[in-house]
C-alpha cells in the first residue's frame, strides 16, 4: 500500500467522505426545501400548493 | 583493467593502416578500420580473410578501444558488427559491441532503436518447455516465452573478434523473454550457442562508458523491456483489496449505528369517489439528535394501477419544509413473451439533512379517473406511511466501491498495453495471449 500513496490517499478520501456522508444525512433525493410554510397548512392542508404539482405524469403499464 | 590498455599495432596487408590488437591471443580475426577487411590475427602477417565494401560507414555509440565498469567489473570494447533480420520484406538491424576484459572473458551489448541489452554467453544448457501452447525454454527456475525467430546477416563489422567473422555470414536467431531477460540461441551450421540479456537502460551504458551527450532515446516496447507498470498493477490490487474491506467495515459501522428509529407509521385508504380534498396533515412527531437523514416509505396495495403522492415534511416551528412527490406504478402480466411485470407497490424516499424538530407530513395522494369518457370509476389505494429517523444510506458506499475500482483498472489497461505492443512486434503478433502478462 505504501506503494500507491496518492491512491490510498484518494481511497481513504472516498471512505471518510462516505462515512460523513452518511453521518450528516446526505441523500441524492429530488427534494425541494420550501423556507416558511404558513401555519394555516395546518388547518387548510389544501391551501398549500406544493410545486411538483402537475409535473407528475401517469406512466401506465407495459 | 586498471592499467592503460595494452594494443598491440600491425600493419593492415591490403591498405597498409594500423590495425591495433587488444584482445591478446585470444582475438582470430581483426577488422582493418580503414578498409574493413577482415584479416587473421592468428598470423603473424595478417592475411586478408575477406573485404567488403560498405555502403556507408557505420559508427559506433562506443568507440572501439573506450573502457568502462559496468556491472561491477571493467570492459573494453574491441568489436563491433551490425547484424540484420528481414521480416515481410523490412529489413531490422541492430548493433552488437564485443567487450573484453582479461579475467573475465567477452560480454556483449546489443542495442536497438535506443534499447540496450548485455549479453553473457551461458554455460548451461535451458531445457524446452512451453507456455501456454507457445514453446518457450527453462533456465535457473525461469521460464522464458518464445518471442520471436528469423535469420540474421552480419552487415558490418569493425575491430576484433575470437571468432571467424565475416560480412554476409548468416544464423538462426530465436529469442526467449521473461522480462527484464531474454535468452537467445544463435544456430550456425548445427553449432548452438545459448545466451542471456538483460535489458540495462541506455544511461547506465553512457554512464560506465563516460560517453558524451545522452544515449538514444528508447523507441517502441522491446522485446525483454520491464513493464513500468507491472509492480504497479500487483500494488494498486493490493490497496483495492485493503480500501475495500475497510469501505465494507464502515459501511458495517455505519449499519450499525444509525438508529434508524421508527418515528411514524400510520395506514390510510384513498378513494378518487370520495368528495372534498384530498389532501391531510398527520399528527405531529418528533425527529430527534444531530442533523440526519429521513427515510420516508409508501407501501401500497396497487396491482396494475399508478398513484401519485405529494409529501411535505414541514416543521412545526420554523415552516421549514422538504417537499417532494413520488409516483407508485405496479403493473404486471403474462404476454407472448412471457410473464412481466414492471415498477412496485411501495416507493422509499431518504429526505437529506433534516434538523431536529417537531414535523408534521403533508400527504396528497392522486390517481388518475379511469375511463372519463364511458363513466367515472371509483379507485382506491391502501397505503401505509412510514417515517424512519438516520437511516444508513448505501448509495455513497458502493458509488465509493465503483470509485475506489477506477484506479486499479486504469492501472492495469496501462499495463495491457505496454505488453500489447511488446508483443505486437513478436512472432505471435496476431494474438494478445500474452498482453496480460
Amino acid at each position: 500500500m505504501l506503494k500507491t500513496p496518492i491512491y490510498l490517499a484518494y481511497g481513504l478520501l472516498l471512505i471518510g467522505l462516505s462515512g460523513w456522508a452518511n453521518y450528516r444525512g446526505w441523500s441524492f433525493a429530488r427534494v425541494n426545501e420550501i423556507r416558511s410554510v404558513p401555519k394555516t397548512v395546518r388547518d387548510n392542508p389544501g391551501s398549500y400548493r406544493s410545486p411538483y404539482l402537475g409535473y407528475h405524469r401517469y406512466t401506465g403499464g407495459k | 583493467m586498471g592499467s592503460p590498455a595494452q594494443v598491440k599495432t600491425l600493419s593492415c596487408p591490403n591498405c597498409g593502416g594500423g590495425v591495433e590488437l587488444r584482445g591478446y591471443a585470444r582475438t582470430l580475426n581483426v577488422v582493418c578500420i580503414n578498409c574493413l577487411s577482415v584479416l587473421d590475427a592468428s598470423t603473424p602477417e595478417l592475411k586478408v580473410l575477406q573485404t567488403f565494401q560498405s555502403k556507408e560507414r557505420v559508427r559506433p555509440l562506443i568507440p572501439l578501444g573506450k573502457r568502462g565498469k559496468l556491472r561491477g567489473d571493467k570492459w573494453e570494447a574491441i568489436g563491433f558488427q551490425v547484424r540484420e533480420i528481414v521480416v515481410d520484406g523490412t529489413p531490422y538491424s541492430w548493433h552488437e559491441y564485443l567487450l573484453f576484459n582479461p579475467y573475465k572473458g567477452y560480454r556483449y551489448l546489443t542495442q536497438y532503436d535506443g534499447h540496450w541489452n548485455f549479453v553473457t554467453t551461458l554455460r548451461s544448457l535451458p531445457e524446452p518447455a512451453t507456455s501456454r501452447g507457445r514453446p518457450a525454454v527453462r533456465w535457473m527456475g525461469e521460464t522464458y516465452k518464445h518471442f520471436q525467430e528469423a535469420t540474421a546477416t552480419t552487415v558490418y563489422v569493425m575491430g576484433e573478434f575470437p571468432w571467424q567473422v565475416r560480412v554476409g555470414e548468416t544464423a538462426k536467431v530465436s529469442d526467449y523473454v521473461s522480462p527484464p531477460r531474454m535468452i537467445s540461441s544463435e544456430t550456425t551450421d548445427g553449432e548452438v550457442t545459448w545466451s542471456l540479456g538483460e535489458y540495462t537502460p541506455g544511461e547506465e551504458i553512457w554512464k560506465a562508458f563516460e560517453l558524451p551527450g545522452k544515449p538514444p532515446p528508447p523507441q517502441g516496447v522491446y522485446a525483454n523491456q520491464p513493464s513500468p507498470h507491472g509492480e504497479k498493477v500487483k500494488a494498486a490490487w493490493k490497496t483495492w483489496l485493503f480500501l475495500n474491506v475497510l469501505l465494507f467495515t464502515v459501511m458495517l459501522l455505519v449499519s450499525l449505528f444509525t438508529r434508524g428509529e421508527l418515528v411514524f407509521d400510520r395506514s390510510y385508504l384513498y378513494s378518487s369517489a370520495a368528495q372534498g380534498e384530498a389532501s391531510f396533515v398527520t399528527e405531529p412527531f418528533e425527529l430527534k439528535g444531530r442533523i440526519s437523514n429521513v427515510e420516508l416509505a409508501v407501501k401500497t396495495d396497487l396491482r396494475n394501477e399508478s398513484a401519485y403522492f405529494n409529501f411535505a415534511l414541514i416543521n412545526e416551528a420554523t415552516g421549514q419544509a422538504y417537499d417532494f412527490g413520488r409516483e407508485v406504478s405496479y403493473y404486471f402480466g403474462r404476454d407472448s413473451d412471457g410473464s412481466w411485470s414492471e415498477g412496485r407497490p411501495q416507493e422509499t424516499v431518504i429526505i437529506p439533512s433534516v434538523p431536529p424538530g417537531r414535523y408534521y407530513l403533508r400527504v396528497e395522494p392522486e390517481m388518475e379517473p379511469q375511463g372519463a369518457t364511458l363513466g367515472f370509476q371509483d379507485r382506491r389505494v391502501n397505503y401505509r406511511i412510514q417515517i424512519r429517523r438516520d437511516v444508513p444510506n448505501h448509495a455513497f458506499f458502493w458509488i465509493a466501491a465503483l470509485l475506489l475500482l477506477a484506479p486499479p483498472v486504469f492501472t492495469t489497461l496501462r499495463s495491457v498495453g505496454f505488453e500489447s505492443k511488446r508483443w505486437k512486434e513478436s512472432d505471435y503478433s496476431g494474438g494478445s495471449g500474452d498482453a496480460e502478462d
